[in-house]
């Protein structure tokens, strides 16, 4: 809020192509997010699901404890206080390809994707608020996947924008961590091995000959690398400086679960449940306070045996049935363990779920590819600062953008843009 | 793009001026455009952010001709103009096309063999999986926990926009370089890697090495125990089969001798050791006499084939007599053998001869027999001549009783006279006897005298005439019953004892030399020495062990020894000596790798400090045992630990060389300054020698040069051929996926692969025709026969796994693919069969030059037993893969029959026309379909009561908005509605319609019609779609308009030349677009 001037301009460049956000963005912005404060810290988490929902089961009416859910939502009946369901909303890129992963890649930043052969989106919402925000953290954000990526080319659109909602610049998709064990590992694993510094400046040497030598574009891609060099070597540099931080302490500061199994879990229920464990986890122990969390992809294969359905959720979605339902539903109530995982630590005088601010989203409204509006629903209380128990209606309002509703949300992290993606108004009501 | 296949740029025709071209732009195109398209592509109104209206002429049209192909893909798919707005007339509608056919014609020709804008390529996972395993012989998989590659360009995942890099990837790479160099075993002479982790596995690995070595040679024998104080195994001994050894010397004898057979064919035949049959043989056939030699030789001159095993006893009877075996455990123990096997001389000067006499057991109970002690003297199987020896003072000893010599006792049968005399006369001592050998003296003994008493003598040669003499003693006591056959009293000549009670006394006539008893010889005579050669002459043919296989001795409780290697014989009689130095190579890893010196001296501390801590006398004698070897341990170990530090630089050398290989070009000396900087650095951090050495190994793996397939750009707004290096690059992860080899790398070091003097920088004068094969000179003949050779190499399948599973969409189909397990349980154990099956497929028609058009058209497969079940095929046994042909027979050949995109494009429970028809449609004709209506309608999970799928997708795309596609797509997938959901005929119980009339109007039927009509037909667009695809993955980008006169060329010369694969893949290794690069400024 101090330095609002200095990160506005950055974010604003070229969109908000942020070129090397980690190298500079300590010096320019380093300090300002936190600094000693009592106040807990705002979380942000996003799951996602792709391929949409049952068809008019996506629902809301009413207030309070007396919203009423339509039956995808039922999972979340615990928390209409602290809920806030958004109708209406829509991606104005997502709609030009008409296709999986063209209503995918962009979600979280309604930025144009591009095609045929090429990749390149834009850095989604909860980047920038991780490139922001995540220095007071020791890993500036998680993403997890339950669902590997499908290698391919569908309808012209790379299937790498189906499997990524998440992206680090718009050339750079975040890649996800699948295996349970590896992202605890992210959060907690602190053996900085003896040398390790040494060879990290030796491959830097190397790195930044070759960048004299080579094209801009290929500059670019080469900088992904000396970046992330980079970014490495500042969190061996921070390891073990923990703790002294002054002001608000998380509840807990080492992890009260043991290291998951390596692998994959056998089931997709066993698999989201550890996924939704090691959020939590983050969220409490303050590793990180931004995480994206996709169940699945868009155009997803998964199946659910455990639920009595043998069909992949992509054809399933094609259809309108019992199960498929049950399949929605299913997706629902790991959002609700989180809420109710959240919920139960408490954090001073509000919880970690008022303390956080969760959202649910997916890449259309039904299996039919309908982009037109999109199931958005918010959860928690972010710092006292998103009133719960609510059901806005934008279908028939002019600023009915996502991207407006990531500026608002945006708001809640002290990131005051004037534009996001396709947007320049907030949603005045959120 | 459909915009081009069939055109020939190659023949120069449609070509048109740009001058031509943009007068009509302006003139006629312009207008029209403005008409039909601005109303909505205006500056200002800018639909689909795409504004015509910037076009004012050529100039401007050629800054970005990607959207006109874009504008040509509109109309053609007539999804432009909108149905709601202005149709252009038909004639206006082909003006339009012409034109930007035309256009785009001028365009392709004009800019040709451009490189194109590569992205920087990172090693995709398979990529790194495929180099690690080139490189260190050890499939190691540190990728396995890695993100998906995802895929761009033509649809590979080996495109550089489609590899992200970020600080947790950073670190999974980290972790993966950690891991790759936590398997390098550091070796004497430098290092090299290993499936394992541990000192300890790798100890083993060597350890098996050397096992199996010596198995090569011979077979292991379990020796007896050797007896002390406690009783210890002897361990095993390495033994060739020597039965089979004299099988082959016996029944080929007269063929070698003969000379019609040579030595080598028949160790070959009999699959026996050259170089030992050779010694074998020249010692079975010498001349030279050899005293127990003589007598094998002999034996074996007149035995039989089937008299092998019997030679086999006699040869192993010498070999217990002539060895002895020790426990080498003890070894390095004061006055314990210095070996594990030694040679026994069984010579002596006087023979003690001391004989509890036993009570035979007689058939009569009531009278017991008298017993009888014969003392057989033979002459050791050389003559008589000296052989002389005086039995002094033979007596029966039994304690508290005095002594009787036997001259006193009448009783004994033996002549008086023999007592005192010398055969020849001489007086010799009155109580001893002197005989000549061969000789059989046997001494009756009355019973009652018998019992409990010893028989004692001492046998020596007679000092005066038997000082040359050889001869040996058998004393033994037998029942005056038995042996009838020889006469009490002396026998001097013809003796044909049947003694046979040790099976192989022999005396008289027969002259023979024995093993089982001592010989006696006088002090420093010729006799002694003739003997000692031939023993050591039938030593060296006849080791009892020709090594110690056990290696690891497990003969003491407390051994110092880790290892005991004793092979001398072994690499004397068999190896040659490239297997000697690898036997030496080994054992020196083995004691290198293992730290054996520093394991010896550790233990020896803690075993010292046990007993020293104990204070009973048996540990204190034991402590007084072990203490001395405590010194030469140290010394050894002090001496190991100089050599380890020795080696260091080596290791360090080493690994810059392996560095070289992992970047894949020669290091610069700053690259390899900067490795050995990092080294001394990391030492200087006081990191051991092998924490250090890993982890600059793992800093090869992280760095940019072996993640990245960094090339050289050079300046300059023009093009220029890549480097020998970059090239043999390109063609390997072309081919392989993986580093260049050997013999590719030799190429590009040689400069065999480019001719660089011919670098090009002129933007203006880019070379467009060097891939039309006339003017072939060196370097092209070069990068062909590289090419040939890596086609029909294993490492082939890679391009089939990489290049073509992911063009015909089923990559991940082994791990991934999905079924119903309700309806489809058997899915899930053929999935990888059917997986197997494609890359198969693929890898054959590349390694045996197939035609392209066999992906359509073939009569065979490859399957093993369950997939050939799962075909419905019989008689294929057995998990192993094999091609068989008749697949048409069962309705299939070629990939449309394929059960991996049968099931690939299938839903989990039904089978789906429209992914299959589309599969067919965008995979192998390259079609692009206008895009699906904003919502489609729901389909049903399974097929409803009375209908077909084929009937339900026909009612889902009756609807007008979806029709436009799906009658584009469905019909295909019609035709191969008689396969299931995974793969299987289904129509053998029952019709299932698969007639079906195609976008154009054909009407086909079935698998057969589709492929005839892929084949015939659309064989112009199958085979540019193919073109394309592969062009796509060799260069590591989406096909560009330039590329299209390659692609026409590449299709003129597969007609030319029967559709041979190799034909496309040369085509595009001498193009530019493969052998270039753009400059830094390129400008065009």
């Amino acid at each position: 809020m101090v330095h609002h001037f200095s990160r506005r301009t950055f974010l604003r460049g070229t969109g908000v192509s942020m070129a090397l956000p980690w190298m500079e963005s300590r010096s320019v912005w380093g300090d300002e997010s936190v600094g000693p404060s009592s106040q807990a810290p705002v979380r942000l988490g996003v799951l996602f699901s792709g391929n949409g929902f049952t068809k008019n089961e996506w629902t809301a009416s009413g207030q309070g404890r007396q919203m009423e859910l339509g039956q995808v939502l039922t999972p979340l009946g615990d928390f209409r206080e602290k809920l806030l369901f958004i109708r209406g909303l829509y991606n104005a890129e997502a709609l030009k390809g008409g296709i999986h992963s063209s209503q995918t890649g962009n979600l979280l930043s309604g930025a144009p994707l591009a095609s045929g052969g090429e990749i390149r989106s834009g850095t989604s919402f909860d980047q920038v608020v991780a490139q922001c925000y995540g220095h007071s953290t020791k890993v500036p954000s998680l993403v997890l996947g339950c669902e590997r990526s499908n290698p391919g080319v569908h309808k012209d659109y790379s299937m790498i924008y189906s499997s990524h909602i998440s992206w680090s610049s718009p050339t750079a998709p975040t890649p996800l961590e699948l295996y349970p064990a590896l992202a605890f590992d992210q959060l907690f694993k602190d053996d900085v091995q003896r040398g390790q510094r040494s060879v990290l400046d030796a491959v830097l040497t190397e790195a930044n000959g070759f960048r004299q030598k080579i094209s801009s574009i290929d500059q670019r891609k080469l900088d992904e690398y000396l970046n992330s060099v980079r970014e490495v070597e500042k969190r061996i540099e921070q390891a073990g400086k923990r703790g002294e931080l002054q002001g608000w302490r998380p509840t807990l500061d080492k992890p009260n679960i043991p290291r998951p199994p390596e692998g994959i879990p056998q089931t997709i229920a066993d698999h989201m449940r550890l996924m939704c464990d090691i959020l939590v986890l983050a969220f409490q122990t303050d590793t990180t306070r931004v995480c994206t969390l996709k169940l699945n992809n868009d155009h997803s294969a998964l199946q659910f045996p455990h639920l009595g359905v043998e069909i992949g959720h992509h054809e399933l979605s094609h259809r309108n049935n019992a199960k498929w339902l049950k399949v929605n539903q299913f997706m629902l109530e790991q959002f609700a363990y989180i809420a109710r995982r959240l919920d139960a630590i408490q954090e001073g005088e509000r919880t970690a779920l008022d303390n956080s601010m969760l959202m649910y989203c997916s890449s259309m409204m039904t299996g039919g590819h309908d982009a037109t509006q999109l199931p958005t629903v918010l959860l928690g209380g972010a710092g006292g600062q998103l009133q719960g128990g609510r059901v806005l209606d934008y279908l028939d309002k002019p600023n009915r953008r996502m991207c407006s509703l990531y500026l608002s949300m945006l708001d809640r992290y002290g990131i005051h843009l004037d534009r996001f993606g396709d947007s320049t108004e907030r949603l005045r009501e959120v | 793009m459909t915009v081009f296949y069939g055109s020939s740029f190659a023949t120069g025709d449609e070509t048109a001026s740009f001058s031509t071209i943009g007068e009509n732009y302006e003139r006629n195109i312009r207008p029209l455009m403005r008409q039909l398209c601005l109303d909505c592509h205006s500056a200002e109104q800018r639909e689909g952010e795409l504004d015509l209206e910037q076009f004012a002429n050529l100039s401007d049209v050629r800054r970005v001709p990607g959207i006109w192909l874009k504008i040509a893909e509109m109309l053609d798919n007539g999804e432009m103009p909108p149905k709601d707005s202005t149709q252009p007339s038909t004639q206006e509608k082909r003006q339009l096309r012409d034109w930007i056919k035309q256009y785009l014609h001028n365009e392709a020709l004009a800019g040709a063999g451009d490189p194109g804008s590569v992205v920087l390529r990172r090693l995709t996972n398979a990529e790194y999986r495929y180099t690690v395993r080139d490189l260190t012989n050890v499939d190691i998989n540190p990728v396995r926990n890695f993100p998906t590659n995802s895929a761009a360009g033509e649809g590979f995942t080996n495109t550089g926009i489609a590899m992200v890099m970020s600080p947790a990837m950073l670190q999974k790479y980290f972790g993966a370089g950690r891991e790759i160099a936590a398997h390098a075993v550091l070796l004497p002479s430098g290092f090299r890697f290993s499936r394992h982790t541990t000192r300890r596995d790798w100890r083993n690995e060597i350890l098996s090495e050397i096992r199996e070595f010596y198995s090569k040679f011979v077979s292991a024998e379990k020796l007896g125990t050797f007896q002390s104080n406690l009783r210890f195994s002897l361990g095993q001994a390495g033994l060739p089969p020597m039965e089979k050894y004299l099988v082959a010397t016996l029944t080929e004898r007269t063929a070698i001798m003969t000379g019609t057979r040579t030595i080598e064919t028949v160790a070959s035949q009999y699959g026996l050791n050259a170089r030992y049959l050779r010694i074998l043989w020249s010692s079975l056939t010498d001349s030279k006499p050899s005293l127990i030699l003589d007598k094998l030789r002999s034996r074996w001159r007149s035995s039989g084939t089937e008299d092998a095993a019997a030679l086999v006893a006699d040869i192993a009877g010498w070999q217990k007599g002539l060895w002895t075996f020790g426990p080498v455990g003890l070894y390095g123990k004061k006055g314990a053998p210095a070996r594990w096997m030694q040679p026994v001389n069984p010579l002596v000067t006087q023979q003690d001869i001391r004989l509890a006499i036993e009570l035979p057991e007689t058939p009569n109970t009531e009278t017991q027999d008298d017993v009888v002690i014969s003392l057989v003297v033979t002459d050791a199987g050389d003559g008589n001549d000296q052989d002389f020896v005086v039995f002094q003072q033979p007596r029966l000893v039994a304690s508290g009783h005095a002594d009787i010599d036997l001259k006193d006792l009448a009783e004994s049968g033996l002549d008086p006279g023999m007592f005192g005399s010398h055969p020849n006369g001489k007086a010799i001592d009155a109580a001893s006897i002197c005989v000549r050998a061969p000789s059989v003296i046997r001494i009756h003994l009355p019973i009652e005298l018998a019992a409990n008493r010893e028989f004692v003598t001492t046998a020596v040669l007679e000092k005066d005439t038997g000082s040359e003499g050889t001869v040996q003693v058998l004393p033994f006591t037998h029942s005056a019953h038995d042996t009838p056959s020889v006469l009490p009293g002396l026998v001097t000549c013809d003796v044909t004892t049947e003694f046979t009670k040790t099976g192989v006394l022999v005396a008289g006539r027969d002259r023979n030399v024995s093993f089982t008893g001592a010989i006696l010889v006088s002090e420093n005579s010729t006799a002694r020495q003739r003997i000692e050669t031939a023993m050591d002459d039938y030593r060296s043919v006849f080791p009892a062990a020709f090594c110690y296989t056990q290696i690891v001795p497990v003969d003491e409780i407390l051994t110092m020894t880790l290892f005991h290697r004793e092979d001398d014989h072994l690499a004397r009689l068999m190896l040659d000596e490239e297997q000697s130095a690898r036997l030496d190579r080994l054992w020196e890893e083995l004691l290198y790798v293992s730290h054996s010196p520093l394991m010896r001296f550790d233990a020896m501390d803690l075993v010292l400090e046990v007993l020293a801590g104990n204070e009973a006398p048996d540990f204190q004698a034991r402590y007084n045992l072990f203490k001395p070897m405590r010194a030469p341990l140290k010394k050894l170990a002090a001496d190991f630990r100089q050599t380890l530090i020795k080696h260091e630089p080596r290791q360090i050398e080493a690994l810059i060389n392996f560095t070289s290989r992992a970047w894949r070009h020669p290091l610069t000396d700053v690259e390899a300054d900067r490795l050995r900087g990092l080294y001394h650095q990391l030492r200087r951090q006081e990191l051991s020698h092998d924490e250090a050495f890993r982890l600059t190994l793992a800093r090869v793996f992280v760095a940019s040069p072996f993640l990245y397939r960094l090339e050289n750009v050079p300046k300059g707004s023009g093009t220029a051929e890549v480097s020998n290096w970059e090239l043999a690059n390109r063609l390997s992860y072309f081919l392989w996926s993986s580093m260049p080899d050997v013999e590719l790398r030799a190429a590009a070091q040689e400069e065999r692969l480019t001719h660089r003097h011919e670098t090009n920088n002129d933007p203006g004068n880019t070379k467009s025709d060097s891939a039309s094969g006339e003017e072939s000179d060196e370097t092209d003949a070069e990068l062909l026969r590289q090419t040939k050779r890596m086609l029909s190499d294993a490492r082939i399948r890679r391009l089939a796994s990489e290049f073509a599973c992911q063009w015909i969409r089923t990559y991940d189909f082994g791990s991934l693919g999905r079924k119903s397990e309700k309806y489809f349980p058997e899915f899930a154990d053929v999935r990888g069969d059917m997986h197997e099956e494609s890359i198969r497929f693929f890898t054959d028609l590349f390694q045996q030059d197939g035609s392209l058009l066999s992906l359509l058209d073939a009569d065979h497969t490859f399957v093993n037993e369950r997939l050939a079940t799962f075909y419905g095929i019989q008689g294929v046994e057995g998990t192993d893969w094999r091609r068989i042909d008749g697949m048409r027979q069962y309705g299939r050949g070629g990939i449309l029959g394929l059960a991996a995109t049968l099931a690939k494009h299938s839903g989990a429970a039904r089978t789906s026309p429209i992914l299959r028809g589309n599969w067919v449609s965008e995979v192998l004709l390259g079609e692009k379909l206008p895009r699906p209506p904003k919502n489609v309608p729901q389909l049903a999970t399974t097929v409803p009561e009375g209908l077909t799928e084929r009937q339900l997708i026909e009612q889902h795309s009756s609807d007008a908005a979806c029709a436009k596609c799906h009658i584009r797509i469905d019909p295909f997938g019609f035709a191969l509605e008689n396969f299931d959901t995974i793969g299987r005929r289904r129509d053998t119980d029952r019709v299932i319609d698969v007639q079906t009339t195609l976008p154009d109007g054909t009407s086909i039927q079935g698998l057969p019609g589709l492929r005839d009509y892929l084949l015939n037909k659309r064989r112009n667009t199958f085979v540019y779609q193919f073109c394309r695809k592969l062009l796509g993955y060799s260069v590591g980008r989406e096909v560009q308009l330039t590329d299209e006169p390659l692609l026409a060329e590449m299709q003129r010369q597969l007609k030319k030349h029967d559709y041979r694969i190799s034909v496309a893949v040369n085509t595009i290794v001498l193009s530019d677009q493969f052998r270039r690069i753009r400059g830094l400024s390129y400008n065009r």
